[in-house]
Order: C-alpha cells, then structure tokens, then sequence
C-alpha cells in the first residue's frame, strides 16, 4: 500500500492533485481518506471500511459544494464608491467591467455603493466580490474584511497617488490655522483620508482636537468637487478635498487657481485601489491582476484604458495602507472628541 | 431790593434748569436711514435692522426713524443725506453703496453705519472715522461656472448702472473673468428707465445683473425682455418672488440687518465709529429655479442640483 492515502481511492482525487493545488474540496477527500486509513487492518472490514469511507466522501462534499462554489464564482460583484458625477463615472467603469468580463472569462458587474463610508456594510450587505475603494476605505476594508489589494489605475497625468489639499478663499483672511477660528469648514465625507482624516490629522497637529468648539460649523458635502466648489461660492470658509479633483476643476476652469489658495497637502496615497475579497479563488484573483496590470500593453486594453482615462495599472504598495492607518489614528484622537 | 430780586431770580433759576434739563425730556434719538428705492434685498434688510434694535435698546432708549426711500439717482441720493443732516438726526443708516457714498460725500460729523455694500476688494471702499457697518461679498467667478455648466458660454451680458460704484466695480470684475475664459461681454448700462430698451438687441448666451439699484428697481421689465429671448439670467440679490432669474448667489439680507442693530445699539449708547471694527459677510446663498429652468429648456445635472442651498421647484 503506498502511504499516500489517496492510493486506496482507485485514483479518484489523484489526477486533480496533480492538475491543480489542493482546493477545499481536495482537502476534504484527504481527510476521509486518512480516517479510512486508521481502520484498514482487519482484511475482513476492509470493505465495509471502504463504505463508511465513501460515504463520509460524498457527506464531506455535498457540504462543501456551496464553499466550492464561492471560490470560482460565475459572475464578480464590484462596487464602486461615488464620485461627483456618477454618470460619467458608470461610463467610465461599465467600459472596464466588458472588457475584464471578456479577458476573465466571468461576468463582471459593477454597483455604485450610495456614500463612501458603507463600504463594510455594503460588503457584508450585498456579498461583494471587491471594489474599486478609496485610499481610507481601502484601508479599512483590507484591515476589517482582509481583502486583497489587487491594482492601482495610474491617472492620464502619470499619478496612481493623490494627496489631501486644505485651502480656502484668496481673499478670505484665513493664512494659518489660528485664523480658522469660528469659521466654516466643509469636510467631504468621515470615510475619505483627504476630506476628513487629513485635515483633522494636521489640526490635531496645530492643537485642535475639539472641531466642535473651534469651528463654527462644520458640514460634509459628499463629494470632493462640491467641497471645492462650496468654498468657491462662500458657502463655507475653510475645505479639504482630493488634489486630482482639484487639478482637474483648474484644468476646466483656470480661475479656480486663482480664487484659491492650498493651505496644507497631505501626503500621497493611492487614490483608487481595486481590493477583492480573500475568498475568492486565488487563480481567478491572480488572472484579474494580470490582466489589468498588462492592459496597456495591447490594443484593446488601451482603448479601455483611455475610456477609463487611465494609463495604466499598478501593483499596489501594502506600505501606502500602513501610512494611512497611521494617519487614521493620529485623527482618531479629534474624531473621539468631537463624536462624544 | 431784596425782594423784587428773589423772584427774579427764582424764575431765571427756573428757565436755566428747565433748559439744562430739555435734552434730557427729549432723550428720544433720531435714526435716519435710507433705503434706496423699493428694493426687497434693502428692505428685508432694514426690517430685520428695526426687530434688532428695538430687541438690544429694551427700551432704553427711545427712538425715532426717519425712513429715506430715494430714487436711484444721485440727485436724489445727495438730497435725501442733506435731508437727515438737515434734520441733526443721532445715526445714519445706509443701505447698499451709492447711498453709503452719498452720506459720505456730504463730510457730515453725524456717525454712520452701513449694511448691503459690495466689497469688491475684500473691504468696503468707505473711509470715514464717523463710519463703520457691514458689506458682502459674493464669489461672481462662481455666476460664470454655474452658467458654463448648463450651456455654452460665449457672451455674457452684464446689467450695471455706471452711476453706481459697486455695480460699477462688479460690472469690471466680471468683465475681467469672462474675457479671461474668452467669452464675449455685452454690456447693458441701465441709468434710467430709458435705458431697458438698451436689453432688446443684446443677445447673449446669458445674463448677469449686478448689485445695481436701478436695474432691480426696473427687474421685472428686465426679466420679462430676457424671458421672450429665453436668455437665463442670474443675481447677487435673492429673488424674492421666486420668478424670472434661474440662478441667485447671494448673501442674505437679516445677518447684515443683525449687524447693523448690533453697530446702532453701541454707537447710540456711547461708542465711537471708529471704536466699531467693520465686517464683511462671505457666507452666501446659491439658488436654483428649475421652474425657470423648463421654462428655458435647460436641464440642470443633478450633480449640479446637489450645490444648491435651494431649489425652487
């Protein structure tokens, strides 16, 4: 008898060893086999043995079936966390999802997750498969769901990073921290690091640890562009945004640059990241990774690529999420005060 | 001798103190505002500046107001401050620019307190030690943007009045930034009445309206002109009557009306203007009117929509 304990089961489990690593399924047949293992020494039991083993097999298997399932699943659900203009933003996305569903072989579908803090919620909620996150969501999806940091699309400037930029009005008096004093500030959302932990990282830094009773107001205005645009028409004093929203208003609209002066920058983080969840197959998160990060090198992953107004992709950096939840906790300490 | 003098001096006793003592019966205090025009802006303005004030005197002190309503014109201006000066009143209050630098002009030693001036520079063109108040400014580049958002932007028309300084100054700002963006300005210098005319042969992308009294004195006409055309038209003053203009950006009237409560209630009690530091409201207001929007046929993004402090639907 080979000590292999597969070698009893007439080499049912042996070509798919042999063809693929293990999988959960594969691991169940080892287990039945070992405990058949045990029980072989009487000759006369040898066949009853056999039974109790086959069927512990088919028991072992219907039970891991829907585990198996979940691993090589027919379509990926990825969410999408909202931007300024959703419209133009499914545009872009719904050309990437076609052309990975092609190159996958798996049907890719994409949803917008309505705010960017439910992503946690939205995971759980909606049995997503990954998602294109945010530097700070990404963060606290890799650390609280341990997905899997897959690529980082590099923008049409070069830059797969953005950074936070805290600015106000030219004209507006405000030069320092001191001068924000019972004004205004516009945050984006609690879940973005350049709209809310930036800014309050760096005022923690200044000694300001209770926004409540240093600001005036404060409000969140759910998109980086209207963050922007609300210290634009004086609706707010003081606003921290992304610095690709904000380079790419200027670029529409020079005046912007001119009517606003940056009066911090945060440092740079990966602006989008594709995560995807631990579970799925590692081949299939493996494929996924290769073909975005050699998209660019054919022609028709470029012409996606420029419809995602992307030049390429990027293997993700796991020290970026570090700085970042290192950030988080420097702002932890503000968010604490002002959420009591 | 004696006693012819101890009557008469009994009586001029008598008159020396009923007239030491006749400011003090006559303690009221006389405020004169002007308000040029009807202007709702100046009006909801004042009417929050009456509330304020008679709230923070509590009675202390009794007051009178010697309400100014000027046509908008500098004659009439110039009258209506040589008509307060004349009558020796404790405060002036003036509200918006042309009236603020009619006050001026007339070197006056009575204080004055100033609401709903255009701050073109960041702080009121007002130099006086007499004077003190409160003045807005409204981010126009952002006028441009929202426009340039709903529909190609090559001219601009630009409603001023060139006898008004700030609409004067918000004419040449706006000017500036639309040539920056190379879109064509139309200028409409509305002076009198006469001067609506002045709208039927402009034909521009959109238009924009200045802080001007006499144009939102003649607004209505105005906007029933562009309307035929169907040429959108935005505001710094709030469009009270919800009719006419798609977009206003403005800072509201009742902060600058608290203000100046605050300025009056101080000075009357004692307090030098020039004791009294200056403000300048940047808070404003941005309003969407989707009724006038259909009526144009443009449809707002919603990403747009999201901006406003209000929609009118």
């Amino acid at each position: 008898m080979s000590s292999h304990p597969l070698s009893n089961l007439d080499g049912f489990a042996k070509s798919s060893q042999a063809d693929h690593p293990p999988t959960q399924y594969q691991q169940v047949t080892y287990l039945s086999a070992a405990v058949e293992g045990v029980f072989t020494k009487p000759s006369n039991l040898n066949l009853c043995k056999k039974l109790i083993g086959c069927l512990l097999i088919c028991l072992f298997s219907v039970t891991a079936l829907p585990v198996s399932a979940m691993d090589q699943p027919e379509e990926l659900l990825i969410g999408i966390e909202p931007e300024h203009n959703i419209f133009d933003q499914m545009e872009r996305y719904r050309s990437l999802a076609a052309y990975l569903s092609d190159q996958l072989g798996v049907k890719v579908k994409l949803t917008i997750m309505s705010r960017y803090g439910e992503v946690i919620k939205r995971f759980k909620f909606l049995n997503l498969d990954g998602a294109f996150l945010t530097s700070y969501t990404a963060t606290m999806a890799i650390n609280e769901l341990h997905l899997q940091p897959v690529a980082n699309p590099v923008n049409l400037n070069g830059e797969s990073t953005s950074q936070g930029y805290m600015f106000v009005r030219k004209d507006s008096d405000i030069h320092e921290v001191k001068d924000m004093q019972g004004k205004r500030f516009i945050f984006v959302d609690p879940a973005t690091m350049e709209g809310y932990l930036f800014p309050l990282a760096y005022l923690k830094q200044h000694g300001i640890t209770d926004i409540n009773k240093f600001f005036y107001r404060f409000d969140f205005s759910g998109s980086h562009a209207s963050a922007i645009f609300a210290v634009l028409d004086g609706r707010a004093d003081i606003g921290s945004a992304k610095n690709t929203v904000y380079n790419r208003l200027v670029n529409n609209d020079p005046s912007i640059r001119q009517e606003l002066n940056i009066l911090a920058k945060s440092s740079k983080a990966p602006e989008i990241t594709l995560c995807i969840r631990n579970e799925i197959d590692p081949r299939l998160r493996e494929k996924l990774s290769d073909i975005l990060l050699h998209m660019d090198e054919t022609s028709a992953g470029r012409k996606v690529l420029k419809l995602f107004k992307a030049l390429r992709f990027v293997k993700p950096n796991r020290a970026d999420f570090v700085r970042i939840e290192e950030m988080a906790q420097e702002a932890r300490a503000a968010i604490a005060e002002h959420g009591k | 001798m004696n006693s012819l003098l101890h009557p008469l001096l009994r009586l001029v006793l008598t008159v020396f103190f009923v007239m030491a003592a006749a400011p003090v019966l006559h303690a009221e205090k006389r405020i004169g505002v002007i308000m040029t025009g009807n202007i709702p802006y100046y009006g909801a303005m004042h009417e929050t500046f009456v509330t304020e004030l008679n709230e923070r005197l509590h009675g202390a002190e009794k007051t009178e107001i010697i309400l100014q309503r000027p046509f908008p014109n500098p004659i009439s201006w110039s009258n209506a401050a040589r008509k307060l000066i004349a009558f020796d009143v404790d405060l002036i209050v003036t509200y918006g620019s042309p009236a603020t630098q009619a006050v001026l002009h007339e070197k006056s030693n009575i204080p004055l307190i100033y609401a709903g001036v255009y701050e073109s520079g960041g702080h009121a063109d007002v130099d006086s030690k007499n004077a003190t108040g409160c003045g807005f400014k409204v981010p126009l580049s952002s006028i441009i943007r929202y426009f340039k958002s709903l529909k190609t932007l090559s001219s601009i028309g630009i409603v001023y009045s060139g006898v008004e300084e700030d609409s004067v100054s918000q004419y040449q700002y706006m000017k500036r930034l639309a040539e920056q963006q190379k879109i064509k300005v139309e200028k409409i210098d509305i002076r009198s009445q006469a001067d609506i005319s002045k709208i039927r042969p402009a034909n521009p992308d959109a238009v924009f309206i200045t802080g001007s009294s006499i144009a939102h004195l003649y607004l209505d006409e105005i906007l029933s002109d562009l309307k035929k055309k169907h040429i959108p038209a935005a505001d710094i003053f709030p469009d009270d009557s919800e009719s006419g203009l798609l977009m206003t950006l403005f800072q509201p009237a009742q902060p600058q009306g608290q203000m100046a409560a605050e300025m009056a209630s101080q000075i009357l009690l004692g307090k030098k203007a020039a004791n009294i530091v200056p403000h300048t409201f940047r808070d404003t207001e941005l309003v969407f009117n989707l009724v006038e929007a259909r009526h144009l046929d443009i449809a707002f993004p919603i990403h747009l929509l999201i901006e406003a402090t209000r929609v009118i639907k």
